[in-house]
């Protein structure tokens, strides 16, 4: 975990919440909520069934992976959040992501992970103009955590894509650089 | 130019023979404004785009008038978990805009994709916000307007806004008024 330094929350309400590269060493807490069929509802993948394929996951997707951070508490993870990066005509533009264990959910975790990301992404990548992500029309309380963290609603992309084998329709959010962005 | 009767209208796959039609509208610079091609400048740089490009691509068509090529629809399924989706261009020599072409070759494309490829639920086009005239052709062929993607992407250096239109299969038939 060198050369990376941790994110950390400045506000008192959140003073335990952090941000760090996550490591196969994380792999226990990682299957916590990579287990939880309520968690996966809306992702694209199936919950994990195996230390193994965790760990695999780890290895070949995390690390490698041009921005992705494990949301800890008291340095603990409980979830992740990543920006995907493009190149050529698309290096404007990043894809956000996030998952988390869903007993802390209904707490605005992510909510503030979101807007610590805001707060440092446009600054580690300046080539970044816009930091967007698609959300299921059905999964309102992604929706809700990122108008809170000040990302425009765009519009609804119709059948952008097949989650579990049905189409689905999702919600175009942007946030620019030049955006104002809600105080932490 | 008097009113084109648009039942002369084809559309059909690309040849070597078109490189000097091709480079009609390629070379022109009008034409080539929002795409993401460069214009081209010789009858070489035509035939090379289109032994390439055109005759390789997965789904373009020539958009032609009494048989001979004045413009191209061109339509890029995406692969992967992305295969669900298609991404739909177009462009028509100069001499022949303000005719209804476009539209009229927009609408013939559209379903005729969808047969080739049933496994493609949207076509999405992504038009430029200054670019008026495509956005009336996509809105009149029954795409719709879904938002505008603010800074999307960058076009020919240019950091740009994009309007995001779609045509679903589930959309279809094209209901004539």
């Amino acid at each position: 975990m060198e050369g990376t330094s941790p994110v950390e929350s400045s506000k008192n309400e959140y003073s335990n919440l952090s941000l760090r590269p996550l490591d196969v060493s994380d792999i226990d807490d990682f299957m916590v909520w990579a287990t939880d069929e309520k968690v996966t509802r809306f992702c694209t993948w199936e919950p994990y069934t195996n230390k193994e394929d965790g760990l695999n996951f780890i290895k070949n997707t995390v690390l490698p992976h041009p921005w992705f951070r494990a949301i800890c508490l008291d340095n603990r993870p409980i979830g992740a959040i990543s920006v995907t990066s493009n190149s050529g005509n698309d290096r404007c533009r990043g894809e956000l992501g996030y998952v988390l264990a869903s007993n802390y959910w209904g707490k605005g975790i992510v909510t503030r992970a979101v807007k610590m990301v805001a707060d440092t992404i446009f600054e580690e990548w300046p080539h970044l103009e816009r930091l967007e992500a698609l959300v299921d029309v059905e999964n309102v309380g992604s929706q809700k955590v990122l108008e809170k963290a000040g990302f425009s609603r765009e519009g609804v992309l119709r059948k952008y894509c097949v989650l579990k084998g049905k189409s689905r329709d999702m919600v175009m959010f942007s946030l620019l650089s030049i955006d104002p962005r809600p105080q932490i | 130019m008097d009113k084109i009767d648009l039942s002369r209208i084809t559309l059909r796959p690309f040849k070597l023979e078109d490189a000097d039609d091709f480079l009609l509208f390629a070379g022109d610079d009008q034409v080539t404004r929002y795409l993401r091609w460069k214009t081209l400048t010789s009858k070489e740089e035509a035939l090379e785009h289109i032994k390439d490009v055109c005759i390789n691509h997965p789904w373009r068509r020539s958009i032609c008038i009494d048989d001979r090529s004045i413009g191209f629809v061109s339509i890029f399924p995406f692969s992967g978990d992305d295969r669900c989706r298609a991404n739909f261009g177009f462009g028509v020599a100069v001499k022949y805009w303000g005719h209804g072409i476009a539209t009229k070759a927009v609408k013939m494309a559209v379903p005729r994709f969808f047969v080739d490829f049933p496994d493609v639920a949207r076509l999405e086009a992504f038009v430029d916000v200054d670019n008026k005239a495509s956005k009336k052709v996509v809105e009149k062929a029954g795409f719709q307007k879904e938002g505008m993607l603010r800074k999307y992407a960058y076009h020919k250096g240019k950091l740009t806004d994009f309007v995001v239109y779609s045509f679903l299969s589930s959309d279809l038939p094209i209901v004539e008024p």
